[in-house]
């Protein structure tokens, strides 16, 4: 993940508390999205950048998750994530940030 | 109520997958407010 965005994220936690932030993904690709979800609720991966060793254990979801679907308007789903949600492989992305979520996030919704 | 009202909200978006304005757009009427919004592109 970007460092400055690491940057951000550190502050919104800090800022707001742990326990109100949710981070959604709107990574392409499971491994990608596996190592988002690693680093907010866990701590940088490569040990790079602010998150580095800071477990913030945020609850973190894909944005095709169904539990996060259904929090959004169908007519506004439909107008700008429908087209995405039909190539990519959604499945695979939401198991596999949920995997990293119920290893690491301290907080879920 | 929303599971999301009152929640602060990090959208990570990606160029190549959902970009963050698009999740904007979902957010905005959930009772959740939007902290930041990124779209990063893996090249």
């Amino acid at each position: 993940m970007d460092l400055q965005n690491q940057q951000r994220v550190v502050d919104a936690a800090e800022k707001y508390g742990a326990e109100n932030v949710i981070v959604l993904l709107g990574s392409s690709d499971a491994g990608g999205a596996e190592i988002y979800a690693e680093t907010v609720a866990a701590g940088d991966p490569t040990f790079a950048g602010p998150l580095a060793g800071v477990s913030l254990g945020l609850p973190v979801y894909h944005v095709f998750d169904e539990t996060i679907k259904a929090e959004v308007d169908p007519a506004t789903w439909e107008e700008q994530l429908a087209m995405m949600e039909m190539v990519l492989d959604t499945g695979k992305l939401s198991t596999a940030v949920e995997g990293m979520r119920e290893k690491h996030s301290k907080y879920k919704l | 109520m929303s599971k999301l009202e009152g929640k602060k909200l990090i959208l990570l978006g990606e160029r190549d997958g959902v970009p963050g304005p698009a999740m904007e757009a979902c957010f905005a009427g959930t009772g959740a407010e939007v902290v930041f919004s990124a779209t990063e592109c893996f090249v």
